[in-house]
Protein backbone atom coordinates (compact mmCIF):
# COMPACT_ATOMS: atom_id res chain seq x y z
CA UNK A 1 0.00 0.00 0.00
CA UNK A 2 2.73 2.44 1.09
CA UNK A 3 4.93 1.33 -1.80
CA UNK A 4 2.16 1.91 -4.35
CA UNK A 5 1.40 5.35 -2.89
CA UNK A 6 5.08 6.28 -3.23
CA UNK A 7 5.08 5.04 -6.81
CA UNK A 8 1.96 7.09 -7.63
CA UNK A 9 3.57 10.19 -6.11
CA UNK A 10 6.82 9.52 -7.96
CA UNK A 11 4.98 9.11 -11.28
CA UNK A 12 3.09 12.35 -10.75
CA UNK A 13 6.29 14.14 -9.85
CA UNK A 14 7.99 12.60 -12.89
CA UNK A 15 5.43 14.07 -15.30
CA UNK A 16 7.14 15.60 -18.32
CA UNK A 17 4.35 18.15 -18.44
CA UNK A 18 5.33 19.16 -14.90
CA UNK A 19 8.84 19.81 -16.28
CA UNK A 20 7.35 22.34 -18.68
CA UNK A 21 5.38 23.95 -15.84
CA UNK A 22 8.52 24.05 -13.66
CA UNK A 23 10.50 25.68 -16.49
CA UNK A 24 7.78 28.34 -16.89
CA UNK A 25 7.75 28.97 -13.11
CA UNK A 26 11.56 29.24 -13.07
CA UNK A 27 11.49 31.67 -15.99
CA UNK A 28 8.77 33.74 -14.27
CA UNK A 29 10.77 33.77 -11.01
CA UNK A 30 13.89 34.99 -12.83
CA UNK A 31 11.83 37.65 -14.61
CA UNK A 32 10.32 38.74 -11.27
CA UNK A 33 13.76 38.96 -9.63
CA UNK A 34 15.09 40.89 -12.65
CA UNK A 35 12.25 43.41 -12.86
CA UNK A 36 11.78 44.00 -9.12
CA UNK A 37 15.48 43.56 -8.23
CA UNK A 38 14.50 40.96 -5.63
CA UNK A 39 17.20 38.70 -4.08
CA UNK A 40 17.48 35.98 -6.74
CA UNK A 41 18.32 33.11 -4.36
CA UNK A 42 15.06 33.03 -2.41
CA UNK A 43 12.90 33.77 -5.42
CA UNK A 44 14.45 30.90 -7.34
CA UNK A 45 14.57 28.27 -4.59
CA UNK A 46 10.93 27.00 -4.90
CA UNK A 47 11.06 26.62 -8.69
CA UNK A 48 14.54 25.04 -8.63
CA UNK A 49 13.36 22.64 -5.92
CA UNK A 50 10.33 21.67 -8.00
CA UNK A 51 12.51 21.20 -11.06
CA UNK A 52 15.06 19.12 -9.12
CA UNK A 53 12.32 16.85 -7.67
CA UNK A 54 10.75 16.49 -11.10
CA UNK A 55 14.15 15.58 -12.63
CA UNK A 56 14.94 13.04 -9.89
CA UNK A 57 11.50 11.41 -10.21
CA UNK A 58 11.80 11.37 -14.02
CA UNK A 59 15.20 9.74 -13.95
CA UNK A 60 13.92 7.17 -11.44
CA UNK A 61 10.77 6.20 -13.32
CA UNK A 62 11.07 6.89 -17.06
CA UNK A 63 12.38 3.85 -18.99
CA UNK A 64 13.62 6.17 -21.77
CA UNK A 65 16.56 7.17 -19.57
CA UNK A 66 17.71 3.54 -19.36
CA UNK A 67 17.82 3.36 -23.17
CA UNK A 68 19.54 6.72 -23.66
CA UNK A 69 22.58 6.96 -21.43
CA UNK A 70 23.62 10.39 -22.79
CA UNK A 71 20.25 11.84 -21.89
CA UNK A 72 20.41 10.14 -18.47
CA UNK A 73 23.85 11.63 -17.78
CA UNK A 74 22.63 15.06 -18.90
CA UNK A 75 19.71 15.00 -16.47
CA UNK A 76 21.83 13.58 -13.62
CA UNK A 77 24.28 16.40 -14.34
CA UNK A 78 21.51 18.99 -14.09
CA UNK A 79 20.43 17.56 -10.72
CA UNK A 80 24.04 17.64 -9.49
CA UNK A 81 24.44 21.26 -10.66
CA UNK A 82 21.31 22.31 -8.74
CA UNK A 83 22.62 20.51 -5.61
CA UNK A 84 26.08 22.05 -5.96
CA UNK A 85 24.64 25.54 -6.44
CA UNK A 86 22.49 25.02 -3.32
CA UNK A 87 25.54 23.89 -1.32
CA UNK A 88 27.52 26.80 -2.72
CA UNK A 89 24.86 29.28 -1.61
CA UNK A 90 24.93 27.81 1.90
CA UNK A 91 28.70 28.01 2.27
CA UNK A 92 29.81 30.95 0.09
CA UNK A 93 31.32 34.25 1.15
CA UNK A 94 31.45 37.52 -0.75
CA UNK A 95 33.03 40.63 0.63
CA UNK A 96 34.99 43.79 0.09
CA UNK A 97 38.07 45.18 1.75
CA UNK A 98 40.37 48.14 1.14
CA UNK A 99 44.07 48.08 2.01
CA UNK A 100 46.53 50.94 1.92
CA UNK A 101 49.98 50.40 0.45
CA UNK A 102 52.05 48.50 3.00
CA UNK A 103 49.00 47.48 5.04
CA UNK A 104 48.41 43.86 6.06
CA UNK A 105 45.03 42.20 5.62
CA UNK A 106 43.96 41.15 9.10
CA UNK A 107 40.96 38.96 8.31
CA UNK A 108 38.35 41.72 8.61
CA UNK A 109 36.10 42.76 5.73
CA UNK A 110 34.33 46.09 5.23
CA UNK A 111 31.30 44.45 3.60
CA UNK A 112 30.49 40.78 3.93
CA UNK A 113 27.75 38.46 2.75
CA UNK A 114 27.98 34.77 3.60
CA UNK A 115 25.92 31.58 3.46
CA UNK A 116 24.46 30.15 6.66
CA UNK A 117 27.00 27.28 6.74
CA UNK A 118 30.11 29.27 5.93
CA UNK A 119 32.84 28.14 8.29
CA UNK A 120 35.14 31.09 8.55
CA UNK A 121 38.88 30.71 8.23
CA UNK A 122 39.26 34.19 6.85
CA UNK A 123 40.68 35.43 10.17
CA UNK A 124 43.75 33.24 9.52
CA UNK A 125 44.39 34.73 6.07
CA UNK A 126 47.18 37.30 5.86
CA UNK A 127 48.78 39.22 3.01
CA UNK A 128 50.27 42.66 2.47
CA UNK A 129 49.37 45.11 -0.29
CA UNK A 130 52.71 46.26 -1.71
CA UNK A 131 51.20 48.82 -4.12
CA UNK A 132 49.90 48.74 -7.66
CA UNK A 133 50.58 49.93 -11.18
CA UNK A 134 47.81 50.76 -13.64
CA UNK A 135 48.41 52.09 -17.14
CA UNK A 136 45.84 54.40 -18.71
CA UNK A 137 45.19 54.85 -22.42
CA UNK A 138 44.07 58.22 -23.86
CA UNK A 139 40.56 59.09 -22.74
CA UNK A 140 41.30 57.89 -19.16
CA UNK A 141 40.78 54.28 -20.27
CA UNK A 142 42.01 51.93 -17.58
CA UNK A 143 44.46 49.24 -18.64
CA UNK A 144 45.67 46.16 -16.77
CA UNK A 145 46.02 46.34 -12.98
CA UNK A 146 49.22 44.90 -11.50
CA UNK A 147 49.08 44.78 -7.73
CA UNK A 148 52.08 43.35 -5.87
CA UNK A 149 51.12 41.34 -2.78
CA UNK A 150 53.29 39.56 -0.20
CA UNK A 151 52.09 36.51 1.69
CA UNK A 152 53.25 33.28 3.31
CA UNK A 153 52.55 30.13 1.31
CA UNK A 154 51.45 26.77 2.75
CA UNK A 155 55.02 25.87 3.73
CA UNK A 156 55.50 29.19 5.54
CA UNK A 157 57.77 30.59 2.81
CA UNK A 158 57.31 34.26 1.87
CA UNK A 159 56.02 34.83 -1.65
CA UNK A 160 55.51 37.97 -3.71
CA UNK A 161 53.18 37.95 -6.69
CA UNK A 162 51.41 40.35 -9.03
CA UNK A 163 47.66 40.00 -8.96
CA UNK A 164 45.16 41.90 -11.09
CA UNK A 165 42.59 41.43 -13.81
CA UNK A 166 42.11 37.66 -14.27
CA UNK A 167 44.70 36.82 -11.60
CA UNK A 168 43.37 36.63 -8.04
CA UNK A 169 45.35 35.87 -4.90
CA UNK A 170 44.02 32.56 -3.57
CA UNK A 171 44.65 31.85 0.13
CA UNK A 172 42.86 29.05 2.03
CA UNK A 173 40.20 28.96 -0.70
CA UNK A 174 39.51 32.72 -0.43
CA UNK A 175 40.02 34.53 -3.71
CA UNK A 176 41.10 38.19 -3.57
CA UNK A 177 40.47 40.17 -6.74
CA UNK A 178 41.65 43.71 -7.39
CA UNK A 179 38.83 46.07 -8.34
CA UNK A 180 38.51 49.38 -10.22
CA UNK A 181 38.01 50.90 -6.77
CA UNK A 182 41.35 52.43 -5.74
CA UNK A 183 42.80 55.80 -4.84
CA UNK A 184 44.98 57.90 -2.57
CA UNK A 185 45.47 57.28 1.12
CA UNK A 186 47.09 60.03 3.26
CA UNK A 187 48.77 58.45 6.30
CA UNK A 188 48.71 60.14 9.72
CA UNK A 189 50.34 59.29 13.04
CA UNK A 190 48.37 60.18 16.15
CA UNK A 191 50.30 60.67 19.41
CA UNK A 192 47.72 60.81 22.25
CA UNK A 193 48.41 63.38 24.97
CA UNK A 194 47.59 60.69 27.54
CA UNK A 195 50.89 59.00 26.64
CA UNK A 196 49.55 55.93 24.86
CA UNK A 197 51.34 54.32 21.93
CA UNK A 198 51.27 56.31 18.66
CA UNK A 199 48.70 55.11 16.13
CA UNK A 200 49.43 55.00 12.40
CA UNK A 201 46.35 55.15 10.19
CA UNK A 202 45.39 55.91 6.61
CA UNK A 203 42.40 57.78 5.27
CA UNK A 204 41.06 56.26 2.07
CA UNK A 205 40.04 59.19 -0.13
CA UNK A 206 37.27 58.58 -2.70
CA UNK A 207 38.17 56.34 -5.63
CA UNK A 208 40.44 57.98 -8.23
CA UNK A 209 40.18 59.08 -11.03
CA UNK A 210 36.40 58.66 -11.06
CA UNK A 211 36.12 61.15 -8.15
CA UNK A 212 38.98 63.33 -9.37
CA UNK A 213 37.38 66.56 -8.11
CA UNK A 214 36.25 65.38 -4.67
CA UNK A 215 39.38 64.09 -2.98
CA UNK A 216 38.22 64.83 0.58
CA UNK A 217 37.06 62.71 3.51
CA UNK A 218 35.97 63.36 7.11
CA UNK A 219 37.21 61.00 9.83
CA UNK A 220 37.62 60.75 13.60
CA UNK A 221 40.80 60.93 15.66
CA UNK A 222 41.31 57.61 17.52
CA UNK A 223 40.13 57.66 21.15
CA UNK A 224 38.55 61.12 20.82
CA UNK A 225 35.32 62.64 19.59
CA UNK A 226 37.19 65.06 17.30
CA UNK A 227 36.23 65.09 13.61
CA UNK A 228 38.94 65.83 11.05
CA UNK A 229 38.25 66.87 7.48
CA UNK A 230 41.12 66.30 5.06
CA UNK A 231 41.48 67.30 1.41
CA UNK A 232 44.20 66.31 -1.06
CA UNK A 233 45.23 69.14 -3.39
CA UNK A 234 47.71 69.05 -6.26
CA UNK A 235 48.11 71.01 -9.49
CA UNK A 236 49.45 68.25 -11.77
CA UNK A 237 47.48 66.31 -14.33
CA UNK A 238 48.13 62.76 -13.15
CA UNK A 239 46.11 60.86 -15.74
CA UNK A 240 46.20 62.83 -18.96
CA UNK A 241 43.09 62.29 -21.07
CA UNK A 242 45.13 63.16 -24.18
CA UNK A 243 47.94 60.63 -23.85
CA UNK A 244 49.11 57.37 -22.32
CA UNK A 245 49.78 57.68 -18.61
CA UNK A 246 50.04 55.69 -15.40
CA UNK A 247 48.40 55.94 -11.98
CA UNK A 248 50.96 57.57 -9.68
CA UNK A 249 51.32 59.78 -6.64
CA UNK A 250 51.58 63.54 -7.37
CA UNK A 251 55.13 64.93 -7.27
CA UNK A 252 53.95 67.85 -5.10
CA UNK A 253 50.80 68.00 -3.07
CA UNK A 254 49.17 69.75 -0.08
CA UNK A 255 47.13 68.01 2.55
CA UNK A 256 44.48 70.48 3.73
CA UNK A 257 43.21 69.56 7.18
CA UNK A 258 40.34 71.22 9.01
CA UNK A 259 39.72 70.54 12.70
CA UNK A 260 36.85 72.55 14.15
CA UNK A 261 37.27 76.11 12.90
CA UNK A 262 41.05 75.77 12.26
CA UNK A 263 42.46 75.08 8.83
CA UNK A 264 45.98 73.68 8.21
CA UNK A 265 48.00 72.99 5.04
CA UNK A 266 50.37 70.10 5.67
CA UNK A 267 53.39 68.56 3.97
CA UNK A 268 54.78 65.14 4.94
CA UNK A 269 56.38 65.45 8.40
CA UNK A 270 54.24 68.44 9.48
CA UNK A 271 52.41 68.18 12.79
CA UNK A 272 49.40 69.79 14.47
CA UNK A 273 49.45 70.11 18.24
CA UNK A 274 46.08 69.76 19.89
CA UNK A 275 44.98 69.51 23.52
CA UNK A 276 44.18 65.81 22.98
CA UNK A 277 47.47 64.98 21.28
CA UNK A 278 49.70 65.52 18.27
CA UNK A 279 48.70 64.73 14.68
CA UNK A 280 51.60 64.12 12.28
CA UNK A 281 51.09 63.89 8.53
CA UNK A 282 53.25 60.92 7.47
CA UNK A 283 52.77 61.17 3.68
CA UNK A 284 50.68 60.04 0.77
CA UNK A 285 50.14 56.41 -0.24
CA UNK A 286 47.68 54.53 -2.41
CA UNK A 287 44.89 52.14 -1.47
CA UNK A 288 43.36 49.25 -3.37
CA UNK A 289 39.85 47.85 -3.04
CA UNK A 290 39.58 44.06 -3.16
CA UNK A 291 36.62 41.82 -3.87
CA UNK A 292 36.77 38.67 -1.77
CA UNK A 293 35.10 35.47 -2.94
CA UNK A 294 34.87 32.00 -1.43
CA UNK A 295 32.92 29.11 -2.92
CA UNK A 296 34.41 25.63 -2.73
CA UNK A 297 31.92 24.32 -5.30
CA UNK A 298 33.17 26.30 -8.31
CA UNK A 299 35.65 23.69 -9.56
CA UNK A 300 33.12 20.89 -9.08
CA UNK A 301 30.51 22.98 -10.88
CA UNK A 302 32.86 23.38 -13.83
CA UNK A 303 33.62 19.64 -14.01
CA UNK A 304 29.94 18.63 -13.71
CA UNK A 305 28.84 21.31 -16.21
CA UNK A 306 31.35 20.06 -18.77
CA UNK A 307 30.28 16.44 -18.25
CA UNK A 308 26.63 17.46 -18.50
CA UNK A 309 26.99 19.36 -21.75
CA UNK A 310 29.23 16.61 -23.18
CA UNK A 311 26.55 14.04 -22.37
CA UNK A 312 23.93 16.17 -24.12
CA UNK A 313 26.21 16.62 -27.15
CA UNK A 314 26.82 12.87 -27.25
CA UNK A 315 23.08 12.17 -27.03
CA UNK A 316 22.28 14.49 -29.94
CA UNK A 317 25.27 13.27 -31.96
CA UNK A 318 24.06 9.66 -31.75
CA UNK A 319 20.50 10.70 -32.52
CA UNK A 320 21.38 12.82 -35.55
CA UNK A 321 24.15 10.62 -36.94
CA UNK A 322 21.59 7.89 -37.55
CA UNK A 323 20.08 9.83 -40.50
CA UNK A 324 21.64 12.28 -42.97
CA UNK A 325 20.74 15.95 -42.77
CA UNK A 326 19.86 16.38 -46.44
CA UNK A 327 17.30 13.58 -46.60
CA UNK A 328 14.09 15.05 -47.98
CA UNK A 329 11.60 12.66 -46.36
CA UNK A 330 11.09 11.32 -42.86
CA UNK A 331 11.92 7.62 -42.48
CA UNK B 1 39.66 52.97 -45.69
CA UNK B 2 40.01 49.66 -47.49
CA UNK B 3 38.49 47.73 -44.58
CA UNK B 4 35.28 49.75 -44.82
CA UNK B 5 35.17 49.43 -48.61
CA UNK B 6 35.53 45.65 -48.23
CA UNK B 7 32.72 45.65 -45.69
CA UNK B 8 30.38 47.68 -47.90
CA UNK B 9 31.21 45.42 -50.87
CA UNK B 10 30.47 42.36 -48.69
CA UNK B 11 27.11 43.83 -47.67
CA UNK B 12 26.27 44.50 -51.32
CA UNK B 13 27.06 40.84 -52.12
CA UNK B 14 24.85 39.67 -49.24
CA UNK B 15 22.03 41.97 -50.35
CA UNK B 16 22.24 40.62 -53.91
CA UNK B 17 22.28 37.04 -52.59
CA UNK B 18 19.22 37.70 -50.40
CA UNK B 19 17.33 39.65 -53.06
CA UNK B 20 17.93 36.97 -55.69
CA UNK B 21 16.73 34.33 -53.18
CA UNK B 22 13.51 36.22 -52.50
CA UNK B 23 12.85 36.87 -56.19
CA UNK B 24 13.70 33.23 -57.03
CA UNK B 25 11.22 31.89 -54.48
CA UNK B 26 8.55 34.29 -55.76
CA UNK B 27 9.16 33.28 -59.40
CA UNK B 28 9.79 29.63 -58.50
CA UNK B 29 13.33 29.73 -59.95
CA UNK B 30 16.48 28.03 -58.58
CA UNK B 31 19.58 30.22 -59.04
CA UNK B 32 21.17 28.44 -56.07
CA UNK B 33 24.76 28.43 -57.34
CA UNK B 34 24.62 32.18 -57.93
CA UNK B 35 23.24 32.77 -54.44
CA UNK B 36 25.86 30.53 -52.81
CA UNK B 37 28.59 32.21 -54.87
CA UNK B 38 27.47 35.66 -53.75
CA UNK B 39 27.32 34.52 -50.12
CA UNK B 40 30.88 33.13 -50.32
CA UNK B 41 32.13 36.28 -52.08
CA UNK B 42 30.51 38.43 -49.41
CA UNK B 43 32.02 36.30 -46.65
CA UNK B 44 35.52 36.54 -48.20
CA UNK B 45 35.30 40.34 -48.39
CA UNK B 46 33.80 40.54 -44.91
CA UNK B 47 36.55 38.31 -43.47
CA UNK B 48 39.20 40.56 -45.05
CA UNK B 49 37.50 43.63 -43.57
CA UNK B 50 37.33 42.13 -40.05
CA UNK B 51 40.92 40.85 -40.27
CA UNK B 52 42.23 44.27 -41.35
CA UNK B 53 40.42 46.03 -38.51
CA UNK B 54 41.67 43.39 -36.04
CA UNK B 55 45.23 43.89 -37.24
CA UNK B 56 44.92 47.70 -37.09
CA UNK B 57 43.34 47.91 -33.61
CA UNK B 58 45.00 44.88 -32.01
CA UNK B 59 41.74 43.40 -30.77
CA UNK B 60 38.83 41.41 -32.12
CA UNK B 61 35.43 42.75 -33.21
CA UNK B 62 33.68 42.79 -29.84
CA UNK B 63 34.01 46.27 -28.34
CA UNK B 64 31.88 48.80 -30.21
CA UNK B 65 28.33 48.36 -31.47
CA UNK B 66 29.72 48.55 -35.01
CA UNK B 67 32.17 45.69 -34.37
CA UNK B 68 29.59 43.54 -32.62
CA UNK B 69 27.03 44.00 -35.40
CA UNK B 70 29.63 43.38 -38.10
CA UNK B 71 30.95 40.19 -36.49
CA UNK B 72 27.42 38.93 -35.87
CA UNK B 73 26.41 39.52 -39.49
CA UNK B 74 29.56 37.60 -40.46
CA UNK B 75 28.86 34.67 -38.12
CA UNK B 76 25.17 34.49 -39.08
CA UNK B 77 26.17 34.46 -42.76
CA UNK B 78 28.75 31.71 -42.11
CA UNK B 79 26.13 29.59 -40.34
CA UNK B 80 23.51 30.08 -43.01
CA UNK B 81 25.95 29.67 -45.92
CA UNK B 82 27.11 26.35 -44.41
CA UNK B 83 23.51 25.18 -44.06
CA UNK B 84 22.77 26.41 -47.59
CA UNK B 85 25.73 24.48 -48.95
CA UNK B 86 25.34 21.25 -46.95
CA UNK B 87 21.52 20.92 -46.83
CA UNK B 88 20.27 21.68 -50.38
CA UNK B 89 16.60 20.87 -49.63
CA UNK B 90 16.27 23.92 -47.36
CA UNK B 91 17.91 26.46 -49.69
CA UNK B 92 14.70 28.43 -50.42
CA UNK B 93 14.58 29.26 -46.69
CA UNK B 94 17.12 31.97 -47.62
CA UNK B 95 14.05 34.04 -48.53
CA UNK B 96 13.11 33.97 -44.81
CA UNK B 97 16.59 34.30 -43.29
CA UNK B 98 18.05 37.04 -45.47
CA UNK B 99 15.47 39.73 -44.54
CA UNK B 100 16.50 39.19 -40.88
CA UNK B 101 20.11 39.73 -41.91
CA UNK B 102 19.12 42.79 -43.97
CA UNK B 103 17.72 44.31 -40.77
CA UNK B 104 21.01 43.82 -38.89
CA UNK B 105 22.99 45.02 -41.91
CA UNK B 106 20.85 48.19 -42.04
CA UNK B 107 21.61 48.77 -38.38
CA UNK B 108 25.31 48.19 -39.07
CA UNK B 109 25.35 50.75 -41.91
CA UNK B 110 23.84 53.40 -39.61
CA UNK B 111 26.40 52.76 -36.86
CA UNK B 112 29.55 54.80 -36.27
CA UNK B 113 32.59 52.71 -37.25
CA UNK B 114 34.78 54.50 -34.67
CA UNK B 115 37.21 52.71 -32.39
CA UNK B 116 36.70 51.61 -28.80
CA UNK B 117 38.99 50.81 -25.90
CA UNK B 118 39.61 47.19 -24.92
CA UNK B 119 38.70 46.93 -21.21
CA UNK B 120 41.24 45.09 -19.03
CA UNK B 121 38.66 42.37 -18.31
CA UNK B 122 38.70 41.46 -22.02
CA UNK B 123 42.32 40.24 -22.02
CA UNK B 124 41.46 36.57 -21.76
CA UNK B 125 41.09 33.56 -24.02
CA UNK B 126 37.72 32.86 -22.38
CA UNK B 127 36.28 35.91 -24.12
CA UNK B 128 37.01 34.35 -27.52
CA UNK B 129 35.66 30.96 -26.42
CA UNK B 130 32.51 32.54 -24.93
CA UNK B 131 31.83 34.63 -28.03
CA UNK B 132 32.65 31.74 -30.38
CA UNK B 133 30.15 29.42 -28.68
CA UNK B 134 27.57 32.22 -28.70
CA UNK B 135 27.97 32.70 -32.43
CA UNK B 136 27.48 28.98 -33.14
CA UNK B 137 24.37 29.02 -30.92
CA UNK B 138 22.88 32.00 -32.72
CA UNK B 139 23.78 30.53 -36.12
CA UNK B 140 21.93 27.32 -35.24
CA UNK B 141 18.83 29.21 -34.12
CA UNK B 142 18.97 31.40 -37.27
CA UNK B 143 18.93 28.34 -39.55
CA UNK B 144 16.06 26.88 -37.47
CA UNK B 145 14.22 30.19 -37.88
CA UNK B 146 14.55 30.00 -41.67
CA UNK B 147 13.15 26.47 -41.76
CA UNK B 148 10.36 27.34 -39.31
CA UNK B 149 9.53 30.43 -41.34
CA UNK B 150 8.95 28.20 -44.35
CA UNK B 151 6.61 25.95 -42.31
CA UNK B 152 4.63 28.96 -41.12
CA UNK B 153 4.58 30.59 -44.58
CA UNK B 154 3.08 27.41 -45.97
CA UNK B 155 -0.07 28.13 -43.99
CA UNK B 156 -0.94 30.65 -46.71
CA UNK B 157 -1.82 29.69 -50.27
CA UNK B 158 0.99 31.92 -51.61
CA UNK B 159 3.57 30.41 -49.27
CA UNK B 160 2.38 26.86 -49.92
CA UNK B 161 2.83 27.28 -53.67
CA UNK B 162 6.18 29.08 -53.40
CA UNK B 163 7.73 26.59 -50.96
CA UNK B 164 6.15 23.43 -52.40
CA UNK B 165 9.53 22.04 -53.52
CA UNK B 166 10.80 21.84 -49.95
CA UNK B 167 10.48 18.64 -47.90
CA UNK B 168 7.24 17.98 -46.04
CA UNK B 169 6.55 19.95 -42.84
CA UNK B 170 7.40 17.05 -40.51
CA UNK B 171 10.82 16.63 -42.08
CA UNK B 172 11.43 20.38 -41.93
CA UNK B 173 10.37 20.42 -38.26
CA UNK B 174 12.86 17.63 -37.59
CA UNK B 175 15.64 19.62 -39.27
CA UNK B 176 14.66 22.69 -37.31
CA UNK B 177 14.79 20.61 -34.10
CA UNK B 178 18.34 19.49 -34.99
CA UNK B 179 19.46 23.10 -35.43
CA UNK B 180 17.81 24.07 -32.15
CA UNK B 181 19.51 21.13 -30.41
CA UNK B 182 22.90 22.29 -31.69
CA UNK B 183 21.98 25.78 -30.53
CA UNK B 184 21.10 24.43 -27.09
CA UNK B 185 24.44 22.64 -26.68
CA UNK B 186 26.36 25.75 -27.73
CA UNK B 187 24.22 28.10 -25.65
CA UNK B 188 25.06 25.89 -22.64
CA UNK B 189 28.77 26.00 -23.55
CA UNK B 190 28.51 29.78 -23.96
CA UNK B 191 27.08 30.12 -20.46
CA UNK B 192 29.82 27.90 -18.97
CA UNK B 193 32.61 29.82 -20.76
CA UNK B 194 30.99 33.12 -19.73
CA UNK B 195 30.88 31.98 -16.10
CA UNK B 196 34.60 31.10 -16.18
CA UNK B 197 35.37 34.51 -17.68
CA UNK B 198 33.18 36.31 -15.12
CA UNK B 199 34.86 34.47 -12.24
CA UNK B 200 38.28 35.58 -13.45
CA UNK B 201 37.27 39.09 -14.44
CA UNK B 202 34.86 40.15 -11.72
CA UNK B 203 35.38 37.59 -8.95
CA UNK B 204 31.99 35.90 -9.33
CA UNK B 205 30.79 33.32 -11.82
CA UNK B 206 27.19 34.45 -11.85
CA UNK B 207 25.56 37.64 -10.58
CA UNK B 208 22.27 37.92 -12.50
CA UNK B 209 23.40 41.06 -14.32
CA UNK B 210 21.06 41.96 -17.22
CA UNK B 211 23.06 40.11 -19.85
CA UNK B 212 23.44 36.98 -17.70
CA UNK B 213 19.74 37.04 -16.83
CA UNK B 214 18.68 37.35 -20.46
CA UNK B 215 21.15 34.68 -21.58
CA UNK B 216 19.76 32.29 -18.97
CA UNK B 217 16.17 33.14 -19.96
CA UNK B 218 17.13 32.32 -23.55
CA UNK B 219 18.52 28.98 -22.34
CA UNK B 220 15.27 28.29 -20.48
CA UNK B 221 13.06 29.19 -23.46
CA UNK B 222 15.23 26.99 -25.68
CA UNK B 223 15.05 24.13 -23.16
CA UNK B 224 11.27 24.61 -22.98
CA UNK B 225 10.88 24.50 -26.76
CA UNK B 226 12.96 21.29 -27.08
CA UNK B 227 11.14 19.67 -24.17
CA UNK B 228 7.69 20.74 -25.39
CA UNK B 229 8.35 19.28 -28.83
CA UNK B 230 9.02 15.89 -27.22
CA UNK B 231 6.44 16.02 -24.41
CA UNK B 232 3.45 17.61 -26.14
CA UNK B 233 4.11 16.01 -29.56
CA UNK B 234 3.81 19.46 -31.09
CA UNK B 235 2.65 19.94 -34.66
CA UNK B 236 5.27 21.41 -37.03
CA UNK B 237 3.36 24.69 -36.93
CA UNK B 238 3.30 24.91 -33.11
CA UNK B 239 6.99 23.90 -32.98
CA UNK B 240 7.79 26.62 -35.50
CA UNK B 241 6.04 29.26 -33.40
CA UNK B 242 8.25 28.22 -30.47
CA UNK B 243 11.36 28.50 -32.68
CA UNK B 244 10.32 32.05 -33.60
CA UNK B 245 9.84 32.82 -29.88
CA UNK B 246 13.32 31.45 -29.07
CA UNK B 247 14.81 33.51 -31.89
CA UNK B 248 13.14 36.70 -30.64
CA UNK B 249 14.44 36.17 -27.07
CA UNK B 250 17.92 35.27 -28.38
CA UNK B 251 17.89 38.31 -30.69
CA UNK B 252 16.97 40.61 -27.80
CA UNK B 253 19.73 39.06 -25.67
CA UNK B 254 22.36 39.43 -28.39
CA UNK B 255 21.41 42.80 -29.84
CA UNK B 256 19.24 44.48 -27.23
CA UNK B 257 20.57 43.92 -23.73
CA UNK B 258 24.29 44.74 -24.28
CA UNK B 259 23.26 48.19 -25.50
CA UNK B 260 20.77 48.86 -22.71
CA UNK B 261 23.11 47.89 -19.88
CA UNK B 262 26.89 48.05 -19.91
CA UNK B 263 27.21 47.18 -16.23
CA UNK B 264 28.95 43.85 -16.45
CA UNK B 265 30.84 43.66 -19.67
CA UNK B 266 32.77 46.93 -19.51
CA UNK B 267 35.59 48.07 -17.28
CA UNK B 268 35.24 50.96 -14.83
CA UNK B 269 37.98 53.62 -14.59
Amino acid sequence: MFQSSVMILLRRLASLKLTLVALIILGAAIWYAYIYEAPATWVLVPSLLLLALNLIASVATHPAFRRMSGLLLFHLGLITIVLLVALGRLTYLKGKVELAQGEEFGGQLMEVEAGAWHWGRLDQVRFINEGFRIAYAPGVQRGQTRNAVRYLDGSGKEQVMDIGDHTPLVLSGYRFYTSPNKGFAPAFIWHPATGGAPVLGTVHLPSYPINEYSQAREWQLPGTAMRVWSLLQFDEVLIDPASDSEFRLPNRHRMVVRIGERRYEMQPGDAIDLAEGRLVYDGLRTWMGYTVFYDWTIHWLLVVSMLTVSALGWHFWRKFAARPWNETRLA
Amino acid sequence: MIELKCLWAALVAYVFAGSISIVAVTLKKRPERTVLGLMVLGLLLHTISIAMRWERLGHGPFITLFEILSSNVWSMMVAFALAYWRIPPIRPSAAVVMPVLFMVMGWLIMTNPGEGHLPPTYHTIWLYIHIGFGKVFFGGVLVALGISGVILARRTAFGASRFERLPEDKRLAELSFRCMAIGFVFETLMLIAGAIWAQDAWGRYWAWDPLETWAFLTWLVLAFSLHARFTLKLSPRAGSILVVAVFIVAFLTFFGVPFISTSAHKGAV
